[in-house]
Order: structure tokens, then sequence, then C-alpha cells
């Protein structure tokens, strides 16, 4: 073999590689095309395998050549028209462009390998075919004529590619040459601007053994590297500059040049980020030929469409996210997409698609991966990781939607039932997590049955510098990288005690609806718990160690519950204490950064939250490898060492794993739930006055609006009280008509709450304070009853009544409800009257209703919960026409009763209807899947009475 | 022309330094700097011999406290305290000594293996004695003083 020249033959391996990248896209483009050749297509794979040939041939790489030359003939054949490039002969040449890849990648053994089955199939064809390819082929004394080049340029309309390489010693000799040549767009090789990948930290390093080929080298356009250098300049002139200033001890000068610096700097990091820069289309490329070869093996119809190759990513992102990509790629072909007999039988195209999209988001790059296939099943997921022991079955149950999708991604898990050798061997989606995690990505996966799956990575632009949020625990800065930084969260001092709360052993926080688990740095880490005191700006040890448990505002002295027996105190350390009192003072606030690892949340305390900074990741050294708690190093402004957390293995550290962390939501929904139950029978009231001296309150939901007025808005006429509104009179009517409380206020701001009655508006004229506020059922039906007041309760201290706004309308304008169905009694005796049974478990509430279905003819039973209300239709179930039952209830909830009525044949013609505080969408929603007919809110006697009519009604004419 | 005949000779310089009362040598090509930089940044979790890390110029130096991992006890941090940074494979670590002493010329043919025990100190720490008039240096074997308990470097592995 004549390799004389190293760099010559370096020079031919990376064009070669190149065209062959072109050549497979071309092909599979070839292939698609079929009969109708796109000749510049053809031509420029001609051209590919030409130069190579050419190459080849030149440095005496006789099994290339020949292999080439083969390929080319064919090409030729098709170029001419006289072939018709089918899936078979492309296949052909496929095989052939990877043989070809192979070859040169080993380019030292190509000579001794053997080629023969390629090019007797290749031969075949090109023998099969009508003519030899009649274009004359330049040959190898062209590629003499250019030594310099390391192979010919036999056509005009090739790109240019005599690219200069040159070691990284002479880059300015270098950039002198280049300006030499003719075009600006010429590629050099540069391996010094590599060099920065070794400082590109410890994560890395970590990736690098599952990383397959690396190259050595990398291609940086001219223009970039004149670019550094002017930059390299200008720090060489600024240092100068600094050192100047420094000799001369000019201050107001320092600034200035520490201005320039920090811009020169930050430029060179751009540009240098820059070269290590690489489109994403260099990974992307590959996978129509993947698509393509595994759709034909199982026999799939699926067409790949890909968006955002332009995207850049760092170059040992684009690296490592090769075998991710692949893994995700093909596990949309093999699981997503259908074969096409079941697409057609599911009303899909028998097509299937999958996109492969990037684009930036957030200062990050997002790769999804979406198809349009079957999609996962949660449920399915579930029972399967149940069954693998991966989760209990009780876990299992309390998962969200996405966190059992997300289980696909826990290790050992696979869902292929069979095995086959494109996925499912159970190592799959978890490697590509880990991997991902390496690299400080984050992988989501959405999914519908029936519709499809998008998996979405996000990945960082680079590793070597990150932003990151400094936080202080003990004394000493740690970063937290920002990729995993949801939020920054403070609480107050006096707000710790009602927003941290205890699960279990554990701590969770509040925060705006949801549970999230709190791990204690300090704690984690066993480092002295400390805490910053703004005040005196200094950091003290802290002894004290829950943070829910809190003493009750009424303890008077310091008790710390936990902790050895007190040491008894002078009485002057006790005063100083008390003077101190740090527990409503702002240091006991506490800081807490939201993070998240994929699919867990958790905050970590802190002492103390500092700025963001960018920052450079160094590797630890080998000695503490085994720390787990951290992601690398980092140098800061100061000089001094911030270590990087890893906040997933922290949260494995705290014990906060994915799966315990299940096993807590488990706990938490729970505790979640309990806290709901206890809202559920809340009560929503508007409450008002009418007279200074009494309160009044009435149901949130029954008030269309408060409107504020004058006194002298108010008209008397005809001996009713009116006020023009919305182009209309709108009766105006004051407690003290009907039931007898004080007088209204004589003000001049009054205010009018209206309400919508019989289809009808009224006005109900009040003073304020007015307040909206949320009290539980405690209400007492007997003390202050009378006519238009239902009850009393107790807010804020104040006795409040609560007002009957039917009745007080019943009674001052009766006539209202006379023609309105909803109020019409039956008219039927009482022996006949529908039975309606009324199930609630607060006594005021049943008998409101009570009250209201009496009033008008009905029969009515009660029942204080399911369970009782389950027994009295068994008795007496002939009887009962109806059943009327709240939801929140204890033994049986109002959802198991109506199961159990709606399952039972006796019973499943009763209408049922529910009752609630609140009517939440999911509330409904499941109601009507146990078989609630209708729904109504509390006390919202209208519509209730309304469609207990209707259902009577129907139930009479039956 | 000194090096060549140091060569001949096969004689090695030592860079003595004390841990606590020991006295210990190490061959001087090993050290790359000596300084008494104590600017370290404590790492929680990290094994006790450890002080913490330094930044050295750019490079995250870990600082073992030689007192404490030649079971010695802690290398109280002085005046006089010194930090011995030697290259290590791949990465540099930095040895925490209570004081450096002088560059002795030591002839390896009159270094002698090291006796099971000195000065309180595990032999198998050390690769040799060197006697000289009045002092006794313990040639320590820094591949034994780097390495991690095999248990921790599993550990470490298994991540």
């Amino acid at each position: 073999m004549s390799i004389e020249d190293d760099e010559i033959l370096q020079g031919f391996i990376e064009e070669s590689l190149e065209h062959l990248a072109d050549i497979e896209n071309d092909l599979l483009a070839i292939e698609e095309g079929g009969a109708d050749i796109d000749v510049e297509l053809v031509n420029k794979v001609f051209r590919a395998a030409h130069s190579i040939k050419g190459g080849a041939g030149f440095m005496g790489l006789t099994v290339i050549q020949d292999l080439a030359h083969a390929a080319e003939n064919v090409l030729g054949l098709i170029r001419s028209c006289k072939l018709v490039p089918n899936p078979d002969i492309v296949n052909v040449l496929l095989l052939a462009a990877d043989e070809l890849q192979h070859l040169i990648e080993d380019v030292g053994n190509s000579n001794s390998v053997d080629i023969t089955k390629h090019t007797t199939v290749l031969n075949l064809i090109y023998e099969g075919g009508e003519a030899p390819a009649s274009a004359p082929r330049p040959e190898r004394a062209v590629a003499a004529a250019l030594p310099a080049a390391p192979e010919p340029v036999p056509e005009p309309e090739r790109e240019p590619e005599a690219a200069p390489e040159i070691e990284d010693e002479v880059i300015e000799e270098m950039t002198a040459e280049s300006e030499e040549e003719t075009g600006d767009d010429h590629d050099i090789d540069l391996a010094g601007a590599v060099a920065a990948e070794n400082a590109s930290g410890a994560r890395m390093r970590k990736t690098a053994p599952s990383m397959q080929k690396t190259d050595t080298s990398i291609r940086v356009t001219v223009s970039l590297l004149d670019q550094l250098m002017n930059l390299a300049g200008e720090l060489v002139l600024s240092r100068n500059q600094l050192l100047q200033t420094i000799t001369s001890g000019d201050i107001r000068n320092a600034e200035a040049v520490g201005q320039r610096i920090d811009l020169v700097t930050s430029e060179l990091q751009e540009a240098i980020m820059l070269t290590r820069m690489q489109p994403i289309g260099n990974v992307f490329n590959k996978f129509p030929r993947v698509v393509r070869d595994l759709s034909k093996k199982l026999g799939k119809q699926i067409d790949l469409t890909i968006v955002g190759k332009d995207v850049e990513l760092d170059k040992t992102i684009i690296e490592s996210i090769n075998d991710p990509l692949t893994h995700l790629v093909r596990n949309s072909v093999d699981h997503g997409v259908e074969s096409p007999e079941d697409r057609i039988k599911k009303g899909k195209d028998a097509r299937g698609l999958i996109v492969l999209k990037a684009y930036h988001a957030a200062g990050q790059v997002v790769i999804e991966i979406s198809d349009d296939g079957k999609g996962l099943d949660g449920d399915m997921l579930a029972e399967a990781a149940v069954k693998k022991g991966l989760i209990t079955s009780d876990q299992a149950k309390v998962m969200s939607e996405k966190e059992r999708i997300n289980l696909i991604l826990l290790p050992g898990f696979s869902t292929a039932k069979k095995v086959t050798d494109v996925s499912g061997r159970g190592v799959g989606m978890d490697v590509v997590k880990t991997n991902l995690d390496q690299l400080g990505g984050s992988i989501e996966i959405e999914s519908e049955v029936g519709k499809g799956s998008t998996i979405s990575i996000k990945l960082p632009l680079t590793l070597a510098i990150i932003p990151c949020q400094i936080v202080m625990t003990g004394g000493e800065r740690y970063a937290i990288p920002q990729v995993n930084l949801e939020e920054l969260l403070r609480i107050p001092a006096s707000k710790v005690k009602e927003r941290v709360e205890r699960v279990g052993d554990a701590e969770v926080v509040r925060l705006r609806g949801n549970l999230l688990p709190l791990i204690r740095m300090a704690e984690v880490f066993e480092i002295d718990p400390t805490y910053y005191d703004p005040v005196q700006d200094e950091i003290k040890p802290d002894r004290r160690r829950n943070i829910a448990d809190r003493r009750s505002k009424a303890t008077p002295l310091f008790k710390e519950e936990d902790a050895p027996p007190p040491v008894p105190r002078s009485s002057e350390q006790e005063l100083k204490r008390k003077a101190n009192e740090r527990r409503q003072s702002a240091s006991s606030a506490l800081n807490i950064v939201v993070v998240s690892t994929g699919a867990m949340k958790y905050g970590l305390i802190v002492d103390r939250l500092h700025d963001s900074e960018e920052i450079v990741i160094k590797p630890l050294g080998r000695h503490l490898q085994q720390c787990q708690g951290y992601a690398g190093a980092t140098i800061m402004g100061d000089g001094r060492i911030a270590l990087i957390l890893d906040v997933s293995n922290i949260a494995r550290m705290a014990g906060l794993t994915s799966l315990d962390g299940s096993e807590r939501a488990a706990e938490l929904a729970e505790a979640a739930k309990e806290a709901i139950t206890k809202t559920r029978d809340k009560q929503a009231l508007l409450t008002f006055s009418s007279s200074a001296m009494e309160q009044f309150g009435v149901p949130l939901n029954q008030v269309e609006r408060v409107e504020k007025i004058k006194r002298h808005d108010i008209e008397e006429i005809g001996g009713r009280r009116v006020m023009q509104y919305r182009g209309g009179s709108l009766p105006l009517i004051s407690i003290d008509e009907v039931a007898s409380v004080m007088p209204l206020d004589d003000r001049e701001d009054l205010l009018v709450i209206v309400f919508h009655l019989a289809g009808k508006d009224v006005g109900l004229l009040a003073i304020g304070p007015i307040d909206a506020i949320e009290i539980s059922a405690d209400i007492d039906d007997v003390t202050l009853k009378q006519p238009g007041i239902m009850g009393s309760a107790i807010i804020g201290s104040r006795t409040t009544m609560l007002v009957n706004i039917f009745e007080i309308m019943q009674i001052s304008n009766p006539q209202w409800f006379e023609d309105h169905a909803a109020y019409a009694e039956i008219a039927v005796d009482e022996a006949q009257a529908p039975t309606i049974l009324i199930v609630e478990d607060s006594n005021f509430f049943r008998n409101q209703v009570k009250g209201y279905m009496e009033e008008a003819g009905f029969n009515v039973l009660e029942g204080e919960d399911g369970r009782v209300a389950w027994s009295v239709l068994e008795e007496q179930g002939d009887i009962v026409t109806m059943v009327v039952t709240d939801i929140e209830m204890p033994n049986m909830d109002g959802f198991a009763l109506t199961e159990k009525i709606k399952g039972d044949k006796r019973f499943r013609h009763l209408p049922v209807i529910a009752l609630t505080t609140l009517a939440a969408e999911e509330d409904i929603a499941r109601g009507k899947a146990v078989g609630v007919d209708e729904y109504h809110i509390k006390l919202d006697k209208e519509r209730l009475m309304e469609s207990v009519h209707r259902y009577a009604k129907a139930a009479m004419a039956a | 022309m000194a090096e060549q005949s140091k060569l001949t000779k096969n004689i090695i310089e030592l860079a003595t330094f004390y841990v606590g009362h020991a006295l210990c040598g190490m061959d001087i090509l090993k050290v790359q700097e000596i300084n008494k930089l104590m600017e370290m940044t404590k790492v929680p979790q990290a094994p006790d011999y450890m002080v913490g890390i330094l930044n050295l110029r750019g490079q995250i130096v870990t600082i073992i406290d030689l007192g404490q991992k030649l079971g010695l006890g802690n290398v109280e941090i002085s005046n006089e305290s010194r930090n011995i940074i030697i290259n290590a494979p791949g990465e540099h670590v930095g040895l925490l000594v209570s004081r450096i002493s002088d560059v002795v010329m030591a002839d390896p043919d009159r270094i002698e293996p090291a006796p099971a025990n000195m000065s309180g100190i595990q032999g198998s720490f050390f690769t040799g004695v060197y006697k000289t008039e009045n002092k006794l240096i313990g040639i320590l074997d820094i591949k034994e003083v780097l390495r991690i308990e095999s248990d921790n470097l599993n550990r470490g592995l298994e991540r």
C-alpha cells in the first residue's frame, strides 16, 4: 500500500465519509422517486461515488476503488435512464455504501477485505442493464495531475472541497494562508478547538465509554476562526491594559478595563462555543435509512418527517445523543406504529408517520419524536410494572396517568409482548433515560391510546458552561443547575407553621394546592445545621430539627419536642432568648429551591439563596467520586470552589426515589383527600349587614351580583321600592320587611344584592361590610329560625343569621311564585303524593331540603348517610319515587349510593339528584359515570325543585 | 551535567516533611509544587481523611490530610502547614503536612525495607526507610496513600 502522506489520507477519509453520509439519504430519495428520476440527484450520488473511487485509486486503496467503481457503474445506468431504481437495486447500493463506509473507517486493512459479494451483485445489475454506460470516466490521470488535493475534481459544479489540513500549532500561519484562498467558505480542520473538550466536565467523562467513535477533529469555518483570533488579540490588549492599571494603581481605569475584559471574555466564550456547535442533522440524517430498513423488515409502511436539521448542539451532546435517539426511533417503528392492516382496521391511513423535530425552547434544545401509532396505555404499563414487581399495586392505584406512562423509564421494564431483535430486551428506555440524565437532559413522554405518542427530550446547548443557581448551606456555597430548577420559594416565618406540614415522617409544603416533599440539605449532607441571620449578616448554628412541628402560638416558652432534656438557663439568658426570639423573625423564613428530576419534584431547604451564575463545570477528583450528591465543582468569582449538586442523587440519598415518591404520593394523596373532604362540606357565604348590629349571610351561589347604589337611586312607586337596573325596574326588598330584625340603616351608600328567582331579578337592600367566606356546616337551625331566616352560624366570632331568600320573596311577593312550575304544589292528596328520599349528613341541610319538599306537598323519607338510606330503600323502596342525595357523607358517600341504586334492578328506575356545595367538574363527571341523573348546588332551591317536579311528573305519568 | 552525574550515581532526591512528629519523604520528582493555600472548600460526606478541595489556578485539587490518612490524627492547620501537590494519574492531589523539611540526597542502595510499624504508622504506607546521620526518613508509598479503599471504589463505580 502506498500511503505516503497521512494528511492526505486523513483528508480522503473525512471527505469520503461525508460523501457517504449524503449518498445514503440521496439514495433513499432516488428510491422514493422511482422511475421519475431526478437527474440532479443521481448525478450527485454518481459524482460522490466517483470521487471516492478516484481518491481511493490515488491512494492505492484498490478494494475501495473496485467497490466504488461497481457502484458507480450501476449509478451510471440509472443516470442515463437505462435502469429504473427499484427498492432492490437501491438496497444493493445502500449495502455497498455501508460496506464502503466500513472500509474507509478502517482504511489500513481495507485492501484485505473481501467484497466480492457486493461487486458480484452490482455487476449483475450492471450487466443486466441494456447497455454499458457511455460516459467516459476521468480516472487516475486527473488525480495525479492534482497532487495537492486529496482527490480529483472531475466535474465543475462540485462543491469546493480542497480544504487545507493544518495542525493546531500553526494557527497563525493558517489564517494567513487561508486568506489567500479564493473562497471564505473553506472549512479547515481545527484540532486545537477541541482541546476545550477536555475541560467539559465529569458528566462527560462518565459518558465517554458509551460513545462508539469520537471524532478527534472538527470542521470550523475560517470566518469563525478569524473572529476567535480577533478576540484573542483583544484579550491580550486588555490584559496589557490591566497590568498597566495595576502597576499605576488607577482604580477608576481598572473598572473600565474590567468591563472590557468581561465583554471580551464573554464574546470569546461564545465564539469558542460556536466552534463546538454542530447541526443535529448529523444525527438525524441517518434515520431515514434506519426507519426504511426497519419498517421494511417489520412489514410496516412508515414515513419519516424530519424538521429542524439546522438546530445546533454541542459536539459532545450530538455524539452522545446518537444512541438514545436511535433507540427511540426504533422503538417508535417497532412498538409505536402499527402494521398496515391494524391501521386500516382502526380507520387510520395505512402509512404511519414518525416526526423527528428539533427546535430551541427556553435556552434548551428540544427534540421530539412523535408517531401516530397506538400510543402507550398507562393502565397496561402499570399492570406490567406490578407484575414485574417494580411497583406495588397500591402504588399503581395512586399514580397519575403521566406517572404511569413514565413507568416505562424504570429499569427492567419492557412492554413488548414478544422480544424482537429490534427492541424490547428490557434494557431500553431506562438506558435512554440514564444517558440523557448524564447529559443533563430530561425526557418526557406524552401519549394517547390509539392516537400515538410524543417523546420530548430536552437538552442543554452545551455541557461545558451551564447556568446555575447559587445557594448557601452551612457556610459553603453550592450550585444547582438551572435545568433542574423549577422555582425559588421563600416561606416567611409567620407562614411556616401553616404551610409546612408533616405527612408520616416527611415534611411537605403546600404549593399551589400540591404537596411538595421537602428535603433539608443540611440533613442529607450531614452538615451542621446553620441559619443565616440577615439582621446581623452572619451565619449561626441552628439547633432546631423540625420545621413543621412547631410550637403553637399559645405556648409561652421555647420547648423542643425532640430535643434532649432542656438545659436549665439562667433567667438572664432566658430574657435574652425571648428578646431575640427567632421564630417570628426574618431569619426563620424558609428558603426552598424547588427542583425537578424528570417526573419527581421536591423542595430543597437551604440557608440562603444567592444569584444565578454561569459556571464552568470542573470534574471532582477520584477521592470524591463516592460522594453521590455532587455533579462536579466550579470556581466562583472569588476563587473559592462551590460544589455542584446532583439533585436526583440527593433525592435518592434522602430516600425519595421516584418509587418512594409515588409511595409518598399515596400518603400525600390521602392527606390531600382528607383536606378536601373537610372543605367539601363547607358552604360559601356572602356576609353582609342590614343594620350595624346584625350580620347576615346568604349562600354565595345564589347571589347573581352585588351593586353599590346611592339612597336616592331608590324609587318608591306603587307601594313598592324599585330601582332602575339594566333598562328595567328591579324590585327591592329589605330583610326587615319580612323577618323581625333591625330596620335597614338609613345610609347614603347602600348595597343591593341581586338574586335571580322564579325567572325574575330581585334586589336585597343591605349595607357593608360584605365579605365572602367559607364556613363548615355547623349551622344552628333552631335558635334564631324565623320566617326569612333559615338559621344561624358563628362567623368570625359574630352570630350570623342565614337568610332564606326564597322564603323572603315568597312572603313579600307570593304572586311571583304562583305561576312558576317550580313552586307549584302537587295537586294530589297526601296519600298519593310522590315520596322523596333525602340523604344528607348535615341536619341543617337535610331539614332545609325536607322543608322545601314538604312545602311542595311531597312525602319525605330521610337518611343521614348512604348506608342508612340504603336500608330505608330496602324497607320502603316501593314507595320511593326519587332520591336526592348529598355527595360527601360518612360510611357511604353519594357516589357509592348512586352506584348501588343504579346497580340494583329494583331501584334502577329511580332518578337520583345529587347535591353538592361545590360542583367541581370532575365530580360531575364522576357522578354522571355512576349514574347521577342531575346535579344541583345545595340551597339552590329553585333549580332543585324544578327538577324534582319534572321527575315527579314523569314518575306519576308512568 | 549535574543531572547526568546523579543519574549515573542513581541518587534520588527526597523532599522531606513532618506529619505530626514523623519525618516522611518522597521522591521530589513526583512533587509538582508545595504551597500554603489554605482556603479549602469542605466537602460534606467526603471520607474523613479529606480536608477539602482547593482551587489551584483553575484546577480542582483534592486535599488529603496525610496525618489522618496515616493514622496519626488530624494535621493542624498552622503557619507552617503546607500542601504538597503531587501529580497523580489524571488529576492533582494535595497532601496536607505539618511542616516542610529539607531536600535530602539519598543513595537508593541505602534505603532499607520498611518495618511493620514506624512512629505509629502502618508499614504498608512506606516503601522503605532512609537513615541519615541523625534522622530516620520514612519514604512514602504514594500509590498506597492515594489508593481508595476498594469497597469505596466499588461504590463509586456502581454509579
